[in-house]
Parts: C-alpha cells; sequence; structure tokens
C-alpha cells in the first residue's frame, strides 16, 4: 500500500491515449453518415444560379411529378426570414422579389425519400433571376477602395489607435510600405457537412449531425423558425473534422432542413457530397493588407500604419469578430509607441467567408511577418536579430493598450527555435537566388514570430460567463461514473481525452470513472462554441473547478457515511480519513447514489475583474491570455522548375500548461501541415461567375504524406495562472504563421520576395524572372 | 442496368453478391452488408478514405464497380484488419502514438497501413511515406501516422520479415 505522503497519480501532463481512438481505429465510431436514419426524406437546397441580380421567380417543371417531393421557399418560413447571427440582413433562403446576393444563395429546399430524386426534384425547379453586374473579388474591391476608399462597401469597420503615427513617421529615418495578399483557403475536413432535423410533436425540433457549436443555432434561429431557444435543441455526432467549417455553417443547414421538416412533419437529412461541400460552404478570408512603417537608423519601430481588408463575401454572418480578431494580430507581437490600424470588411458578390482555424489572425501574421522581414533587409539586418531587438515581452503595451504578463513565452519561443533550428548558421546557407558551391537547388530559411490571444476578443468571456457541470451518475448497469457535461464538442482536437485528464485530476480519481457525453444541449449547460482557442483554457478551467466541486460533495457525503464525521479526502479513487481503513471510490458513490441520488458540481467562469476592455474604442485588454510561438521553415527549390519543397519546420509554441503532450503535438504538426497547403499549395477563387474554381479533390490541393516536411515541435510552457490547470489556447496557432516563414524562405531562396499566397512554382517563376527591384 | 451475381470473400466470410454491376463497391459493403468502417469523403478516388483490400492490393472502394470484381473475390476492410496480428498491431499502434484525430480518414489509413506491412514488414520511411500517400488527413499531419507504422512494423515478429 502506497504512504499516505506519496503524491496522488496525476493526469494533466501525460500523454493519455486518446478515449476514442479504440472505435476510430476498428471503424466502428458512427459519424452521421453512417447512422440508417430510418423514415428520413433527403433535404437539397435549390441554389441561386448567380452571383447578384433580383430573384424573379421559382418555376416547378409542370412535367415533374411533385407529389412525392416536400418543396419549402421563403414562404414557408414560419417566422421572419432571417438567420440571426452577427447582423440581421441574412435571409435563410432567398424572397421572391429580393435581391441575389452571392452564386449559390438558397432560393428553396426540396426533400424526398431519396437523395437521388430529391436532386432531381432540385433541377426541375427553374431559378429565374434578373442578373445586375456583380464583384467577384477583394482584387476588384481594393481596386475602388485604392481609387476612392469611400467608394468600397464596408459590412463593418474598426480602427485600433495607439499614439500618433504621423508623429512616428516624422521621427523615422526609413519608412517601408507594402501590400500583401492570400486567397481563400477551404477547411476541407474530411467529413462532409451533414445533419438531420426532427421536428418533434410539440413544434419544436431536435437536429443532429456534425456540428461544431450545437449552442449556435439554438440561438440564431429563434426569429425565423419562430420558436425559442428551448425548443431548439442540438447535438453532435462524432465529428469528422470541422477546423471552423461547422462552426456557423451548420446553423444555416438546419435551418434549411427544419424548412422541409416542419412542412412534412418528417425528419429531413441534408449530407453535402463532397463537390456541393466545397462550392456552397464557408471558406477563409480572403486578404489584402498594405503596411506602412517607420522607423530608426538603430531598428526601432517608430510606426505602423496598417490596412486591413477582409473579402467578407455576399453578407456578413460572423465576418466583423474575424476582422477584429485579425487587427488584433497586425502588430500585437512588436514593440512599437505609435499604430494605426484599419480593418475592413468588404462585401463582395462571394459565397460569405467564415471561420477557419485561426479567424483572422493567419491573414494578418502572414502580412506583419513577411514586412518584418522585408525591414530588416532594407536595414541589413538578420531577420532573427532584428526580432530579437524589436518582439514583444513581459511589460510590453500592446496596440490597445495591454500590458503583457509574465506568463508569456515570446523571448523562450524565440530563442529556443532559432537554436534548435540552428538558424543563424543556415542562414548563410540560404542561396539568395544563386546555387552556393554544392547546392543543386536552392535553399532558403525563413523565421516567423507571433501571439495569438486565447479566448473571445476583449470582455467576451466576462459577458458569457461559460458554465459547466460534472455529475456524479450511474450508467444502465449501476456503475457509478462522473459525466463531464459541457457544450465543448469533439471534433478530432481532442478535448473529450483532455477534459477526461482535467477532471480525473480535480477529483484524484482514475480516467476509468470520468465519461464524456458528446455534447447535447438539451444535457449540458452553454460553456460556449468550441471555437476561439478557448475550450482548453476557459472550459477547461470550469470542468476542473466542477470537479473540484463534486469532489467535496462526495467527501462531505464519505465523511459522515464512512468516517463518523472525520474529514474525509479522495485521492487515488479512494476515500480516506485519519486512521481509518480507506474506502473505495465506487464504493461511496454507491452509497451516495442509493442514499441521495446523483450528485453534481457546478461552475461558472469569470474572468479576473482587473480585465478590462472597451468595445466600441478598442482599447483595453483584448485577450485574457496570450500563446507564443517562433516558427522556422526550410526550402528547396528546384532553380528550372520553381517546384517547392519544404523540407523542415521547426515550432516552438508555449500554450501554458500542455495538458497531453502527445495530442498537443498532434495538434500542431496538423495545424502547421493546413499552414503549409495555404502557403503554397491551396488555391481556390471566384472569379469566374462567382463559383469557386476549384470544386472537387482533384483540382483543390492539400499535402498528402509525401508533402509534409520533417517537423520539430517544442513546448515552453507560461501557464495562464488564473485559471487551473493552466492552458492557454493552442488550436488556432500553429495554423498562423508558417506561411509567412515559408514566403521569408522563399525569399532567403530566390531574392524575391513573394507578396501573395498561396506561392506555387508559377509565381516563383514569375518571380524570378521578373526586373529586379520589386523588393522593398 | 444489369445485375450480377458473385460470390466473394468479404472479411474471411463468403458472401453471395446479387447486385447492380455498376453499383459501387463502398456503397455494397456499407449499405448491403453493413460494414460503415469504409468512409466516403471525396468520392472520386483522390482522397482514400473508402481504401479497402482487393486480392491482397489496397484499392479505392468508391470508384469501383461491383461488375468489375471476379467470382473468388477476396476482399478486406477495417472490420475484417483486426483479426489479422499485422492489423491489430497497426491499430494498436494508431492508439498509443496518438495518430488518430477526428478519425475519418483513420479506417482507411489502417487499411493502407496493413497492405504496406503485409507486403513489407520493414519499409523506410519514404515507402510509408509513399504507401500513404494516397490517403488524405486534414488533422494530424501526417507524423504521427508514419510514426504509428513505423511502431507496428518494428513489433512484427522477425519471422514475419523478409
Amino acid at each position: 500500500m502506497t504512504k499516505r505522503t506519496s503524491k496522488p497519480v496525476r493526469w494533466v501532463g501525460q500523454g493519455m491515449p486518446r478515449v476514442d481512438a479504440d472505435g476510430k481505429v476498428r471503424g466502428t465510431t458512427r459519424y452521421v453518415n453512417d447512422v440508417d436514419y430510418k423514415g428520413v426524406l433527403h433535404g437539397v437546397v435549390v441554389r441561386s444560379p448567380v452571383a447578384r441580380g433580383i430573384l424573379k421567380a421559382l418555376v416547378p417543371d409542370p412535367a415533374f411529378d411533385w407529389s412525392p417531393i416536400v418543396l419549402a421557399t421563403a414562404k414557408d418560413v414560419p417566422g421572419e426570414n432571417v438567420v440571426v447571427m452577427h447582423d440581421r440582413t441574412m435571409p435563410l433562403v432567398a424572397e421572391i422579389g429580393a435581391e441575389i446576393r452571392y452564386r449559390g444563395e438558397p432560393v428553396a429546399v426540396v426533400a424526398a425519400k431519396t437523395p437521388e430524386l430529391a436532386a432531381e426534384a432540385a433541377r426541375r425547379i427553374r431559378v429565374e433571376v434578373e442578373e445586375l453586374p456583380p464583384l467577384l473579388t477583394l482584387q476588384e474591391a481594393i481596386a475602388i477602395f485604392k481609387s476612392a476608399p469611400e467608394k468600397l462597401e464596408s459590412m463593418k469597420s474598426q480602427d485600433i489607435v495607439k499614439g500618433d503615427v504621423a508623429t512616428g513617421f516624422a521621427a523615422a529615418d526609413e519608412i517601408v510600405e507594402a501590400e500583401y495578399w492570400a486567397g481563400h483557403q477551404e477547411q476541407l475536413y474530411l467529413e462532409n457537412q451533414g445533419l438531420v432535423v426532427f421536428p418533434q410533436k410539440d413544434g419544436s425540433i431536435l437536429a443532429e449531425g456534425s456540428i461544431q457549436c450545437p449552442y449556435f443555432p439554438v440561438h440564431e434561429l429563434n426569429d425565423c423558425l419562430k420558436l425559442p431557444p428551448e425548443k431548439i435543441r442540438v447535438r453532435q455526432t462524432p465529428i469528422g473534422g470541422a477546423f471552423g467549417g461547422k462552426e456557423e455553417y451548420p446553423t444555416m443547414l438546419i435551418g434549411y432542413a427544419a424548412l422541409p421538416a416542419l412542412k412534412s412533419g418528417k425528419p429531413v437529412k441534408i449530407a453535402y457530397e463532397r463537390n456541393e461541400d466545397i462550392l456552397y460552404t464557408t471558406k477563409r478570408h480572403p486578404v489584402w493588407v498594405r503596411y506602412k512603417t517607420g522607423f530608426k537608423k538603430d531598428g526601432t519601430l517608430t510606426a505602423i500604419e496598417c490596412d486591413f481588408i477582409l473579402d467578407g463575401g455576399g453578407y456578413l454572418t460572423i465576418s466583423d469578430v474575424v476582422m477584429f480578431r485579425g487587427i488584433l494580430h497586425c502588430a500585437v507581437a512588436y514593440r512599437c509607441e505609435n499604430v494605426t490600424i484599419r480593418g475592413k470588411v468588404a462585401r463582395t458578390n462571394s459565397f460569405p467567408c467564415g471561420a477557419f482555424r485561426g479567424f483572422g489572425a493567419p491573414q494578418a501574421i502572414w502580412g506583419i511577418e513577411s514586412h518584418i522581414d522585408a525591414i530588416a533587409a532594407r536595414l541589413g539586418r538578420a531577420p532573427h536579430e532584428y526580432r530579437r531587438q524589436i518582439h514583444a515581452r513581459p511589460g510590453d503595451v500592446t496596440p490597445t493598450g495591454q500590458v503583457l504578463s509574465k506568463e508569456n513565452g515570446s523571448t523562450a519561443c524565440l530563442e529556443l527555435a532559432l537554436k534548435r533550428s540552428d538558424f543563424a548558421k543556415k542562414l548563410k546557407l540560404s542561396s539568395r537566388g544563386r546555387l552556393r558551391k554544392g547546392q543543386r537547388k536552392l535553399y532558403g530559411v525563413g523565421l516567423a514570430f507571433f501571439a495569438h490571444g486565447s479566448a473571445f476578443t476583449g470582455d467576451g468571456e466576462a459577458k458569457f460567463k461559460a458554465k459547466g457541470r460534472v455529475e456524479l451518475t450511474r450508467l444502465d448497469g449501476g456503475k457509478p461514473v462522473v459525466d463531464i457535461r459541457v457544450s465543448s464538442t469533439e471534433m478530432g482536437q481532442g478535448v473529450h481525452t483532455i477534459f477526461t485528464q482535467i477532471a480525473a485530476d480535480a477529483l484524484s480519481l482514475d480516467p476509468a470513472h470520468v465519461r464524456f457525453p458528446m455534447a447535447d444541449t438539451g444535457l449540458a449547460p452553454n460553456s460556449g462554441p468550441t471555437v476561439a482557442s478557448r475550450t482548453t483554457m476557459v472550459v477547461g478551467n470550469v470542468v476542473h473547478r466542477a470537479a473540484q466541486d463534486l469532489k467535496r460533495q462526495i467527501e462531505a457525503f464519505a465523511s459522515l457515511r464512512f468516517f463518523k464525521g472525520a474529514p474525509a479526502e479522495l485521492r487515488d479513487s479512494q476515500l480516506a480519513a485519519k486512521g481509518a481503513k480507506p474506502v473505495p471510490f465506487a464504493k461511496v458513490a454507491q452509497a451516495l447514489l442509493a442514499e441521495i441520488g446523483p450528485a453534481s458540481g457546478f461552475f461558472q467562469f469569470q474572468l479576473p475583474p482587473e480585465i478590462r476592455w472597451d468595445q466600441t474604442t478598442f482599447k483595453g485588454d483584448s485577450y485574457p491570455g496570450y500563446s507564443w510561438s517562433a516558427n522556422v521553415a526550410e526550402v528547396e527549390i528546384d532553380p528550372l522548375t520553381c517546384e517547392i519543397e519544404v523540407k523542415r519546420v521547426t515550432a516552438v509554441i508555449d500554450v501554458g500548461r500542455v495538458i497531453n503532450p502527445v495530442l498537443a503535438t498532434g495538434q500542431v504538426e496538423g495545424g502547421l501541415t493546413q499552414a503549409l497547403g495555404y502557403a503554397i499549395m491551396e488555391k481556390i477563387g471566384t472569379g469566374k461567375n462567382g463559383l469557386y474554381d476549384a470544386a472537387r479533390l482533384q483540382t483543390y490541393i492539400i499535402p498528402t504524406a509525401l508533402d509534409v516536411p520533417e517537423y520539430d515541435v517544442k513546448f515552453v510552457e507560461y501557464p495562464y495562472s488564473f485559471a487551473p490547470p493552466g492552458g492557454k489556447g493552442l488550436g488556432e496557432l500553429p495554423m498562423d504563421g508558417l506561411a509567412p516563414a515559408i514566403a521569408n524562405a522563399v525569399e532567403a531562396a530566390t531574392g524575391r520576395r513573394l507578396r501573395q499566397i498561396p506561392i506555387t512554382p508559377e509565381s516563383i517563376f514569375a518571380a524570378l524572372h521578373a526586373p529586379q527591384g520589386g523588393t522593398p | 442496368m444489369s445485375t450480377v451475381q458473385r460470390t466473394w470473400k468479404v472479411n474471411g466470410r463468403t458472401v453471395r453478391v446479387r447486385a447492380p454491376a455498376g453499383r459501387r463497391l463502398l456503397d455494397y459493403l456499407r449499405e448491403d452488408l453493413g460494414l460503415i468502417g469504409s468512409k466516403e469523403s471525396c468520392g472520386e478516388g483522390e482522397c482514400g478514405a473508402c481504401t479497402v483490400i482487393v486480392d491482397d492490393e489496397p484499392v479505392v472502394s468508391c470508384i469501383l464497380p461491383v461488375g468489375q470484381l471476379a467470382d473468388g473475390t477476396e476482399i478486406l476492410t477495417v472490420e475484417g484488419i483486426e483479426k489479422k496480428r499485422i492489423g491489430r498491431l497497426v491499430q494498436q499502434a494508431f492508439v498509443e502514438v496518438g495518430a488518430v484525430q477526428c478519425g475519418f480518414c483513420i479506417p482507411g489509413m489502417i487499411v493502407s497501413s496493413y497492405a504496406l506491412l503485409a507486403k513489407n514488414p520493414k519499409p523506410s520511411t519514404r515507402a510509408i511515406r509513399e504507401a500513404l500517400a494516397g490517403n488524405l488527413c486534414r488533422c494530424t499531419g501526417y507524423a504521427k501516422i508514419i510514426a504509428a507504422v513505423k511502431l507496428a512494423a518494428a513489433r512484427i515478429p522477425a519471422a514475419k520479415r523478409k
């Protein structure tokens, strides 16, 4: 028997295998398309064939047999025809006489017993639209902005101002100005969008499927479905990847399926095939960002002026907050007294863009990290030496006036990444456009350094107050079990495993006693969406505190029931009191369940009171905590074909306390690989009639096992002490910085700076054969 | 469409097939036999989520019509793989190494990994990358998947190796 003084077993910090791995490797996990839903109708969305115009009529083919078809149009929307996201402009399906704003905008939904019949019915509806000239690309919008800024239709604008840039530029010895572009990026979760809406007898609906944020539809469809939140119940099935793509979009999908479901009284399933999924779901926002920076001969930045414009597409949806996160990351990682950042969301007639891992930050960091290298080049400084000088560290003040706390491992990330990658030495080996002795390919190494704000922007968490429960209950067989009840969804990132670890530690229980059932708004309180790199930090803390609350209840019961009132402690799955023989947890739990019934620990998240944020001026503490990283990329470029290969990537990361190092490393490697695709492979646009021009996996290319570099991932831990166990955001950070690190490596290899991603062999060829002088 | 009648072995079990010649093998496995482990993602043979083994070769079942497979064809899906020693080693290694995230590509990955190791129990890293190049994963960045195949290979008893 272990001594009373020995430390209890700890699960946080261990690489515990995933709790959901077994079913996934055996093929028994049932995703939504693996469930045989008896009696469902299959829904297909009827869409606008043009990108902009006035919807004149929907004409069903009179030669077609419509008797087995449920056809739902705007007339069948039970309430006000609006999906309430961050404004009230977007209808669920377009009204006759209203303006169509993007190609593929839904105009009706049909449902039938088979997907084939439904698809045929959808084809038999003629959608008549009086066309208007569309604005299809960000390039066109920026051309307008450059000629007459006031003529750009911005759905949301926001500035950040610190100091005075005019003073800063006056004090500068030199000024560097440049523009950077990035295109759309598709989330490309392997499991396509899919869900089922079941109408209930009491008029409510139940939706289940591949849904990242079950509470979103509960609060966004009330007006259009005329149902209060308690009459919209949503639960997740196992999610085959989401990356933001199943964040806000499934709200619309539930709305589409609900129309024929409510009209017919039958459950309706909508499951996209890949082609439809790429063509008609959200993407990462294209960006145009212009930096103008003033600096002294010694490198001190005296002014940063930045215009940051996203392509929002046809409707705002959630793009305002994507832009906010973008501008908050435009200059957060460097010291500068005078900063002005102007963010806008351009309205175009492309498909509305949406959430994708990083949420505006990768676009911002793509710009600033390319630009910092350009400044270093102008100064004749090595990029890593220059970043050593100007990078933000504890005590520094961000553009919104936030003082960085000691819980920021910025310097440690930068130094360790430089050391592990042997950056200084490799920089000297870089080709700079000419093969060195022994080189058969152009070689270059590049660096990016960046922060990612954890959790909702500003006082979002303070206002939201994430809630969660940890319950002691019984399985069907009578075995006691501890259930985690929060609305965080498992979508591959590993939350079911790490929350099991957190709860097991807080209770001092073996993880075998802990379960984390799938998120269900009917059973779990609202702990918020699974987004914004907030889950480990915020909801992890809720689970920790709620489990502690439950532990106290179990201990109090055990004290009275088993130890004659002597203080009892739950430790390593048994209850112990001084001088008494310990009692196994299962026995105490059985007694508690039998004599009192299920017990529940609860917690509601609160931010430290000193966190202050002004949403109108964008001043204050923009995030409760920051994660940090430095990425180093090494590339080789064939001088003849311009084929580019990323050979090695070093990523050093501060995400606070690492809950599960195996899962965390996997998150980083996966995020870096998405960033690799963003940087050099994934190309998709809306130039032709507003329809995405890469609609399938033959044309939209993502990295394969042959494309990935050797990864060196290392964590340094600066825990967020306010919220034990002290994790900061991890999910998005690996997506943020690799694209500019690769662009900087391409510059080191070729001597040319490429200011648009993806960087393809074609664009490298064009840069190599362009006249010199384009690089600032 | 003409209906074909065939006799196959699926996961070691004799199956009398009666299906339209053009029916996709993936649909036949998932819908007629209930073997839902094989997944559909791209539907055009690009992503490998539907990979199964047909007569010792990994194939993408989403673009393979039932009519193309003769009598006596042997098919192994992810559900049959755990009955194979190497298959179990692959599954265990994926779990231990942390090669699984969302899991949607994993059945196909397991099948392709098994197909590789059944033929080449000591593959080089390059051989593993090539064997898995037809299986897309959006979560993991492949590093842990490659590591899992290496771990499984290291555990194959020496007698099994060439």
